[in-house]
């Protein structure tokens, strides 16, 4: 598989041994030493996979997310020192769509990586038909989600992936295990703040008052589950 | 012998002063009031003895000798008695009354030509009186009248129960009142005390309000925020300073990694000496990633700033799948312990940060493959009424002994396994970080004898209460 995958990293080393591993794997790199620099070249050659060290110099990582998210739904993996931190949670409310923990086994990158280009190619047949709940209606052969009136709502392909899951098997509760592995796509048992995170930036778009979720509803214990 | 606290001290003080003060003031007024009521008393009954006496000898002197009669008139319409002592004889017209009711020395003093009173003597009846004599020397004679005070004692007794009941409300006051002035004044010590007790817990935002402005708390609260200020820095500081070691340290373990794995990937074009080389290499480099990994994690658990992401899951695919995961990790070759799930635990939740307890399985099955000839079987299972699921790792090794049983979770313990430190591969924080994880998710561990005769580890997680728990 192949793509081309944006770096940015403000460590010269780490950046040029991440290259050399990327394009190890086959990925065509483009590197970028600080978030605005890594917007300029994101503008000018887009990517099909972003990596964002969190610790930047100048616009740090969450801005520098953030910014990108503003202008595309390419899918984003930031790189932290920390697991277990409210890094992780800030990036993934940033936008991001993954993490990785310094230092990453470029194998296990490449994994993941991976697996977000999967999520962003069309989807799969077991995709529920055109459903709708609330004012909005999901169409998943065109990963197009609208409001009856027709104007489009804007999601990322994690969000959009996620949403055609719960809503494959409406009200039906999927646990975060199981919507780790469809949608993140590989046997990833480990950060349900991944689902979690994801889950709330979802209830923003698809929800009246996220608070009080109508539609996408929380099971204790269980998991999430879709009620149209 | 414990001291009182000051809250009883200044409640003590306050009732015993009200005692002090209750008391001598009814005291005083008591005694007072009794002095005058006296005083009183007796002049009275001085003049009506006079008076009485100048009938007696108006009477004698007009040569009347029934004294009897004389003395029942005069009795009669008052609440006296009176005894006349003519030529040495005595007369009354009460039968109660005979001449040992008067004093001896009034007599003698009567006698001898004054006029006496003896007050508030008790009679040999028992009975306070006032006793008043008058000589009347022209007949020869002696006139004495006896007063009864039974009444003013009544009235005394009274007053004097009528204090004392006063003083002790008045006690109870004083002590009601101590209570409420040391509570008053002891709550912002209680404000401190939550907001101590609140920092202690991780709160470093916590701060004490300066309770309107009150001028006599207001160096507490004052001196209290600049420390909590100063611990909130110093924390802050150190955290900053982990995260910075803990950046600096990995940016250069990430290049070393990424560029290793870069060599292993061309590693067939490489001469056996280098292939060698490069083995070596790889294996020491992930050693001391997770020797970086183990040390971060320990110093956050140590100045307290892990942030612990607990979710609520079933324990026995929490297990199945951990213990999967850690035996992937140990690598080719390693035989995949018996996961054995007791049913009354099947639908068991538990809470907890599934990254740690992932690391606390993959530790304990590491622990066992380096010490104990690898993990045999794994077990969830609830001992009866505990509110705990355990988690037991046994092993096929030789077992732990006692005495080592709590030095095994130290830092860097090796214990009678050192001579085996050439081939671990583990940071010598395994177990230690097993112990921290465990303890951050409110479970504990522990190693024992397994019935196989290897080392049994346990990890104990409270239990849930379940929505789903058929009970």
């Amino acid at each position: 598989m192949s793509g081309r995958i944006l770096v940015v990293e403000d460590d010269e080393r780490i950046r040029s041994s991440m290259r050399l591993a990327l394009e190890g794997e086959g990925y065509e790199v483009n590197d970028a030493a600080s978030g605005e620099e890594g917007l300029d070249l994101f503008a000018s050659a887009p990517s099909d996979v972003a990596l964002i060290d969190l610790m930047l110099p100048g616009m740090d990582g969450f801005e520098c997310c953030r910014a990108l998210r503003r202008q595309s739904a390419v899918p984003i993996i930031i790189v932290t020192a920390r697991a277990d931190t409210h890094d992780v949670v800030a990036g993934l409310e940033a936008g991001a769509d993954d993490y990785v923990t310094k230092p990453f086994v470029a194998k296990e990158l490449a994994a993941r990586i991976r697996a977000l280009l999967r999520r962003a190619r069309p989807p799969e047949e077991e995709d529920p038909s055109a459903l709708s709940f609330g004012t909005l209606q999901l169409l998943p052969e065109q990963g197009v989600l609208r409001h009856a009136d027709g104007t489009e709502v804007h999601c990322t392909r994690t969000e959009f992936r996620l949403l055609c899951e719960l809503a494959a098997s409406p009200n039906k509760v999927l646990s975060r295990e199981q919507l780790l592995d469809r949608v993140w796509g590989y046997d990833y048992f480990g950060d349900g703040r991944l689902v979690d995170v994801h889950i709330r930036r979802l209830r923003t778009k698809v929800e009246v008052d996220p608070a009080l979720p109508q539609h996408i509803l929380t099971v204790r214990g269980m998991g999430y589950k879709l009620v149209p | 012998m414990t001291r009182l606290g000051i809250a009883a001290r200044i409640t003590a003080i306050f009732g015993l002063g009200a005692l002090l003060l209750s008391f001598s003031m009814g005291g005083l007024s008591y005694f007072t009031t009794r002095h005058f009521l006296l005083a009183e008393r007796e002049s009275a009954a001085q003049h009506q003895a006079f008076a009485n006496a100048n009938v007696v000898r108006s009477s004698i002197e007009s040569g009347n000798t029934q004294y009897a009669d004389t003395l029942a008139s005069l009795d009669a319409g008052s609440d006296s008695h009176s005894v006349l002592i003519h030529d040495a004889t005595p007369y009354s017209a009460s039968l109660s009354l005979s001449l040992s009711s008067i004093p001896r020395q009034l007599r003698t003093e009567v006698r001898q030509g004054s006029a006496a009173t003896e007050t508030y003597r008790t009679s040999p009846q028992g009975q306070p009186q006032i006793v008043v004599g008058v000589p009347i020397p022209s007949v020869h004679a002696a006139y004495f009248e006896v007063f009864s005070l039974s009444d003013l004692n009544h009235t005394l007794r009274v007053l004097g129960l009528t204090l004392v009941g006063a003083g002790a409300i008045t006690t109870l006051l004083g002590t009601a009142l101590g209570r409420f002035a040391s509570e008053r004044s002891l709550r912002p010590l209680a404000g401190v005390s939550r907001a101590a007790v609140s920092i202690a817990g991780g709160q470093l935002g916590t701060r004490l309000v300066s309770e309107a402005a009150d001028p006599d708390l207001e160096g507490l609260t004052t001196s209290f925020n600049a420390m909590v200020d100063q611990l909130q820095e110093r924390i802050e500081r150190e955290a900053r300073f982990n995260s910075d070691v803990s950046h600096e340290l990995r940016s250069p373990l990430t290049t070393l990694s990424a560029s290793l794995e870069v060599l292993e990937a061309d590693r067939d074009n490489l001469p056996a000496r280098a292939q060698r080389a490069l083995q070596l290499l790889g294996d020491d480099l992930r050693r001391f990633q997770r020797m970086v990994g183990d040390l971060l994690e320990m110093s956050r658990a140590d100045a307290g700033s892990a942030d612990v992401f607990l979710e609520e899951v079933l324990v026995s695919e929490l297990v199945q799948r951990s213990v999967a995961n850690g035996v992937r990790s140990l690598g080719d070759g390693v035989v995949a312990p018996a996961v054995v799930v007791e049913p009354e635990t099947q639908l068991l939740h538990v809470g907890v940060d599934k990254r740690r307890f992932e690391r606390v399985m993959a530790n304990l099955l590491e622990n066992a493959a380096h010490y104990g000839g690898g993990a045999t079987t794994i077990t969830v299972r609830r001992l009866v009424q505990s509110d705990d699921v355990e988690i037991t790792v046994d092993d096929a090794g030789p077992g732990i002994s006692p005495v080592e049983r709590t030095k095994v979770f130290q830092r860097f313990y090796r214990g009678s396994a050192s001579g085996r430190r050439g081939t671990g591969t583990g940071s010598g924080l395994g177990l230690a970080l097993v112990a921290e994880h465990v303890r951050l998710m409110d479970g504990r561990s522990w190693v024992e004898e397994s019935p196989a005769g290897g080392a049994r580890f346990v990890v104990a997680l409270p239990i849930l209460p379940s929505e789903e728990d058929p009970l």
